[in-house]
């Protein structure tokens, strides 16, 4: 079993706020990371938006420079996105955001968060061999995981659709955490450093099911059960 | 005018990428179109192999990229079809010898005199595949009813729908509906349930491929295209945006042959 990280990156994620679209975009990701997420991202939320939406980028201590700053716009362009102001906690940032003609805010809008209780990450996509969700808080899936395809989270993971790939709920040792799917047939599960595989022989009448941890393994079982059980 | 760039491309090696390319711009040409190959293979050429023209390249990519020979010096017009060209790759060179930026001016300028440029991507997904899809507009991905081949395909895809290239299209080639029939390969079913792409055409397996491929002579040429043929002449059509139906390979009572010539007698 791996090393359990002690905490998950943030993903690039879009938040609908009072005052617009707010695009989040993490300080401690690599920048080639925040331009593919962001195209996941935006492949993904066609529905979630409507044509010539303002958006707030807002990257706390995160240093832009122009060609970066200009490859979001363009990136938001392209969907009918136009972005308007940029937040940010670094003067520089700042500079080149007005240079750029945004309008720019340097104050930080967001409270701290509660680390303890992180916000869950809503994706529609299919996620495909070789890509990886990594979240602190849940994450729910609206598609398939293909298999090759890996989630992982610190709380719990939903899937609507069918979860082929691996999933690892609880990955910083929350034992408690679940894993949901409309159709389990997962190449591995994970729970907090308990590792299980699915059974050889899919369901017949595939049903949602969950998996969780009791003493101390991974058992699976149909939601409608669980949820009587409890 | 502006011509259609769509690479070819699938992951996983030796599933029919290169033999797609060769035929289906056969098949584009064959209906009246100007077609271009583009070999993206740089250090393991084949399209020139296929289509027969290996004895007439001079010049490749590189000398117009160099500005040591024209465009139109460097193209291999095909002796059957006049309508289509190649643009051979370098053999004596690697991945590396040309760039994302090149190519997309490359297929750029093609665009403008071609009705199409199909791209022949290598496999992988390192910079052979970075170039080859930088010009494109289209995808069509090439796979086989195989795991391995299914889960390339699944990455490929990915891949380009994050590099902006939605709606890939695919072809699934070498099916064997005996094997389907009695549970010993993935049906067309369990692929697109995967894949969740749209089906562009469904190639049977064909010894006449191989024949054919070996000859330099791709099989659409044939006087009467077996199945394998028409189906990569339907796929053309398709392109072209007709609405030809999917031939569903089933294995009837009397034989698959059988059900093969009774599909095709009505044309």
């Amino acid at each position: 079993m791996q090393t359990l990280p002690n905490s998950l990156p943030t993903q690039v994620s879009f938040k609908g706020t009072s005052e617009g679209l707010k695009l989040l975009v993490p300080v401690e990701l690599a920048w080639d990371e925040v331009i593919l997420q962001l195209q996941q991202r935006l492949n993904a939320g066609e529905r979630l938006w409507q044509g010539g939406a303002p958006v707030i980028l807002e990257v706390k201590d995160r240093l832009l420079d122009g060609p970066q700053l200009q490859a979001i716009d363009a990136l938001l362009a392209a969907q009918q996105l136009r972005l308007v102001k940029v937040r940010t906690l670094r003067r520089q940032t700042a500079v080149t955001a007005a240079v750029n003609g945004l309008s720019v805010d340097q104050t930080d809008s967001t409270p701290p968060k509660d680390p303890s209780n992180p916000e869950p990450l809503y994706v529609h996509t299919t996620l495909r061999s070789g890509m990886r969700i990594a979240h602190p808080g849940p994450i729910v899936l609206v598609g398939d995981v293909n298999p090759g395809a890996e989630m992982v989270s610190d709380g719990d993971i939903l899937v609507w659709g069918t979860l082929r790939g691996l999933a690892h709920a609880g990955a910083n040792g929350n034992a408690n955490a679940l894993i949901f799917a409309l159709r389990l047939q997962p190449t591995q599960l994970r729970i907090a450093d308990r590792v299980a595989r699915a059974p050889d022989t899919p369901l017949a009448t595939p049903q949602p099911e969950v998996a969780y941890v009791s003493e101390n393994t991974i058992h699976i079982c149909y939601i409608s059960e669980y949820t009587r059980r409890r | 005018m502006s011509g259609k760039v769509i690479v070819i491309t699938s992951g996983k090696g030796g599933v029919g990428k290169t033999t797609t390319t060769a035929n289906l711009g056969m098949a584009l040409a064959a209906r009246g179109k100007s077609v271009v190959l583009v070999d993206a293979d740089f250090g393991l050429r084949n399209l020139d192999l296929l289509l027969g023209l290996e004895n007439r390249v001079v010049y490749t990519v590189l000398e117009v990229l160099s500005g040591d020979c024209r465009m139109e010096q460097a193209l291999v017009r095909d002796k059957r079809q006049t309508s289509l060209a190649l643009l051979p790759a370098a053999q004596t060179r690697d991945k590396s010898a040309i760039t994302p930026e090149q190519m997309k001016e490359i297929t750029g300028r093609l665009s403008e005199t071609f009705d199409y440029v199909l791209v022949d991507c290598p496999a992988g997904i390192e910079q052979g595949f970075r170039n080859a899809i930088a010009g494109a507009e289209q995808a069509i991905v090439v796979t086989t009813p195989e795991v391995s081949a299914v889960r390339d395909a699944d990455r490929i895809i990915g891949l380009l729908e994050s590099a902006g290239l939605k709606g890939p299209r695919l072809i699934l080639n070498r099916y064997r509906p005996q094997m389907v029939e009695a549970k010993d390969m993935m049906s067309v079913e369990d692929v697109l349930e995967i894949l969740a792409v749209k089906l562009l055409g469904l190639i049977p397996e064909d010894e006449q491929v191989i024949v054919t491929t070996n000859r330099g002579e791709p099989i659409v040429l044939a006087a009467n295209p077996p199945p394998a043929g028409q189906a990569y002449l339907n796929i053309a059509r398709r392109l072209e945006g007709e609405d030809v139906p999917i031939l569903e390979f089933k294995v009837p009572n009397n034989g698959f042959m059988a059900k093969i010539r009774a599909l095709f007698s009505g044309r």
